[in-house]
């Protein structure tokens, strides 16, 4: 392992030039004896050479999306060779899976090391105690996000209490209009929290915004809430923000509120950029120069403006992986990256499912 | 955002709210008039708690408060809108004449004078409305809310509606409005005044919300009603919702009867209040050749002038110039096949301003059970067909309102007997004929009251 680059281990407070990282990075994923079984059978197909032909991040849209071919591909074909035989590997992980087959990725622990040391900043700079314990109301196995928390619990000196929720059948029951039976489901996600929020010092909560709408209607643990919780984190899905004026104002008004948005094929998550007031878009700044975000026109695959809202496309570049231009479900308002921050790529805002339009047709009738 | 748009806030139980998140109320010219906050779920469900939490003012107190609203309503400025204004924005939003705001909005003030009245018209005779009256000595039954907190998706087509939901804050619900986005200053305006005049913030609360939190309302509520298609009223038919869905008013002129007698009346019927109502006639059933009564319908209503809705004299309804062409193109297509007396080529006629009058359309069908005999839509669009004794009662089933042109006895035992008849007309009545204190469809007590037998010492 002597031969890889320190550009790939750069120290996190340093900045390296990020064009030069990436030409390490793909040295590294596209040399035979490092690079993943996975990109070296496709790297003859590119039409293109990435050791020469790609010089910088502006580059990386030459690269196809190969996204999708992670729904069959072998998961241990996506390891770099360089980790040896050993690889330290976390676990492997499945995307939503709304969308179809299941893409699947492999999280290894070098890279969590890094993910959880800057995230870890990222909640210092919100404010979020260290050394208090967290109810991580979220997806467990297949997903990556429950495992994650845990670790990064550990990491900031708590305990991690967990309910597991699973997103899949969830989505199946709302898709066959069984709302009683979601509505059922979640609350016996509430009654499981419940049972932890009655017993336990937490410190922190995380969960979707329909199961806090659910927490905040139950008065007795509305109030729990309200004595015990510091922080609370949601993510999973969107929140307007009329709902989080009411809840920093009305329902949890100790609490601080702030949001977190992750995907699994970028190995990871940011939260919301600290310091956001109730009227501004809830914009997240990634990991960068390991996780990349571009806003496109979903017809012309161009970037769009600022403050334009567009398709998310994200790559993720690092020493466990490289997945370049996978584009997101989800749409997003582009922003630029914070002031005086280092960062390559855009930062995303208001986050939400493709916009659907109301089809008007004439309904007989007076009202 | 212009700073001449009127402000519509949600009114909720800690007072008047303006979400970020506001949807623009447009004329029927398409020009902004009003930005109408919608809150969402959360809001939805702590209003929601809040009405259940919320105790309900004594009889008496919601007597004199509801007359107090009724006065404001009419007097006062609300939301910086004196009551002119108010009729006037209304009519250029909803499209609806002006003349037929005047009258809507006069229902509505009367119903809060006489809603405690009213309402209590649905108690059974053999209940009182209070335990403390001498009958329950003696064992009687008293007269009592089957919940507490009762919801209304508004219906946005006229203002008239709105004098409903009033009997219940009369019956002592506490009351949860949602209302139209095409039209909400009505509840607005009557929402705000109700509060002024004494109603807790607490007790009766206006939630405009999209179609997410809409649900929540009615999930979170005891009792609700709603106004919608029939496809709304399949989803809520024996629920704890009352559907409100399309009249389908008829009118009978049997053998016996001369349609020539009462031709003012069937007109009437047909276009009162811009054709926009329930009780409006759709459909017109005539013993013998329907041409002639179709003829003379239609000549009578070419006669209506196109009118902007704000003015004195109009009588039909406006619409945005796209709307009133999507309607005008169902009704080519569905009107295939029968005879146009009225109509046929096109009902809209464009005021230049983006606004479209909806004009009156007269088709006459060639039997009585025709499918389009039920096309019910928002303007003086009617049905002409023939009947003979022969067809029976089969083509007048479903009717809100059924005006029969009749003294057949048995005839007459037969549609009072016939559960999907709402209401029955005998002679020369026009459909829209309502006083307070008779049902409307049903009283809102058959559905929101049960009895309770109290006996004490």
């Amino acid at each position: 392992m002597s031969t890889v680059d320190p550009l790939l281990e750069f120290p996190l407070d340093t900045q390296p030039d990020p064009d030069e990282f990436l030409r390490a990075a793909l040295r590294w994923h596209f040399s035979p004896e490092t690079g993943s079984p996975f990109w070296l059978e496709r790297a003859g197909t590119l039409g293109f050479d990435p050791l020469t032909d790609i010089g910088g991040f502006a580059d990386l849209g030459r690269f196809p999306n190969l996204a999708n071919e992670l729904r069959d591909v072998r998961a241990e074909d996506l390891i770099p060779r360089g980790y040896g035989d050993r690889p330290d590997v976390v676990g492997v992980y499945e995307s939503g899976g709304t969308t179809g087959a299941p893409k699947r990725i492999v999280l290894l622990q070098e890279w969590l090391d890094r993910l959880l040391a800057w995230s870890s900043g990222q909640l210092d700079r919100h404010g979020v105690p260290q050394g208090v314990n967290w109810l991580v109301v979220a997806p467990t196995g297949p997903h990556m996000v429950g495992d994650v928390i845990k670790r990064q619990t550990a990491y900031r000196g708590g305990l991690a209490f967990t309910v597991d929720l699973d997103p899949r059948w969830v989505k199946k029951l709302i898709a066959d209009g069984k709302t009683a039976e979601a509505g059922a489901y979640a609350e016996h996600i509430v009654d499981q929290v419940a049972f932890l929020l009655q017993t336990q010092d937490i410190g922190v909560l995380m969960c979707t915004p329909p199961v806090l709408e659910r927490l905040a209607r139950r008065d007795d643990l509305a109030k729990l809430i309200d004595e015990k919780v510091k922080a609370i984190n949601w993510v999973g899905t969107q929140m307007d923000a009329d709902t989080r004026y009411l809840y920093r104002t009305e329902v949890f008004p100790k609490a601080h509120l702030y949001s977190g948005y992750g995907s699994t094929m970028i190995l990871g998550n940011a939260s919301e950029r600290p310091g956001l007031t109730d009227d501004d878009p809830c914009v997240y700044d990634p990991f960068a120069p390991h996780m990349v975000f571009d806003v496109v026109d979903p017809g012309t695959r161009e970037t769009v403006a600022y403050g334009e809202r567009g398709q998310v496309v994200m790559h993720h570049v690092s020493k466990s992986l490289f997945m370049p231009n996978n584009l997101e479900r989800d749409y997003a308002t582009r922003v630029p990256g914070p002031e005086g921050v280092w960062q390559i790529g855009d930062s995303v805002a208001d986050i939400a499912p493709v916009q659907e339009f109301d089809n008007e047709t004439v309904i007989e009738g007076v009202y | 955002m212009d700073a001449g748009l009127i402000t519509l806030d949600a009114l909720g139980p800690s007072g008047p709210f303006r979400a970020r998140k506001r949807m623009t109320v447009t004329d029927v010219a398409g020009a902004p008039v009003a930005e109408l906050s919608l809150v969402p779920k959360l809001f939805v469900t702590r209003a929601m708690d809040a009405l259940r939490k919320a105790r309900t003012l004594p009889a008496a107190e919601r007597t004199a408060a509801l007359a107090r609203a009724g006065r404001i309503f009419a007097e006062e400025t609300v939301d910086g809108l004196d009551f002119e204004e108010y009729q006037r924005t209304v009519a250029r939003v909803s499209g609806v004449p002006m003349g037929v705001v005047r009258a809507a909005t006069a229902a509505i003030i009367e119903a809060t004078e006489v809603a405690p009245v009213a309402a209590y018209q649905a108690r059974p005779v053999g209940a009182v409305d209070d335990w403390r009256a001498e009958e329950t000595r003696r064992g009687s039954a008293v007269w009592t809310r089957k919940g507490d907190v009762f919801a209304v998706h508004a219906a946005g087509n006229h203002p008239g509606p709105h004098s409903l939901w009033v009997e219940a804050l009369a019956m002592g619900y506490r009351v949860a409005v949602r209302p139209s986005r095409r039209e909400p200053f009505t509840p607005h305006r009557l929402i705000s005044a109700l509060r002024a005049a004494g109603f807790g913030t607490d007790q009766v609360v206006l939630l405009p919300t999209d179609y997410d939190a809409a649900d929540e309302i009615l999930r979170s509520a005891d009792y609700g009603l709603v106004y919608g298609g029939d496809e709304v009223v399949r989803k809520y038919e024996g629920t704890r919702v009352l559907p409100q869905g399309p009249g389908r008013s008829k009118m009978l002129v049997p053998a016996g009867a001369d349609w020539r007698d009462h031709l003012d009346t069937i007109v009437d019927s047909i276009a009162h209040q811009g054709g926009v109502a329930c009780i409006n006639a759709t459909t017109v059933l005539v013993e013998g050749d329907p041409a002639p009564l179709a003829q003379a319908i239609a000549e009578r209503l070419a006669t209506i002038p196109s009118l902007p809705p704000e003015d004195e004299k109009a009588v039909l309804a406006v619409q945005p110039a796209e709307g009133a062409r999507k309607l005008e193109a169902f009704l080519l297509a569905r009107a295939a096949g029968t005879t146009a007396h009225l109509g046929g080529d096109g009902i809209v006629e464009e005021l230049g301003d983006g606004s479209a009058v909806l004009r009156p359309a007269v088709h006459q069908l060639d039997r009585p059970d025709a499918e389009q005999a039920g096309i019910e839509l928002p303007f003086p669009c009617v049905w002409v067909a023939p009947w003979s004794p022969a067809d029976g009662i089969g083509p007048l089933r479903n009717s809100l309102v059924l005006t029969a042109f009749t003294d057949d006895e048995a005839l007459i035992d037969e549609l009072l007997a016939e559960p999907t008849i709402s209401n029955l007309y005998l002679g020369d009545h026009p459909t829209y004929w309502i006083r307070p204190g008779v049902p409307h469809d049903s009283y809102l007590g058959e559905f929101l009251m049960r009895t309770k037998t109290v006996i004490r010492d």
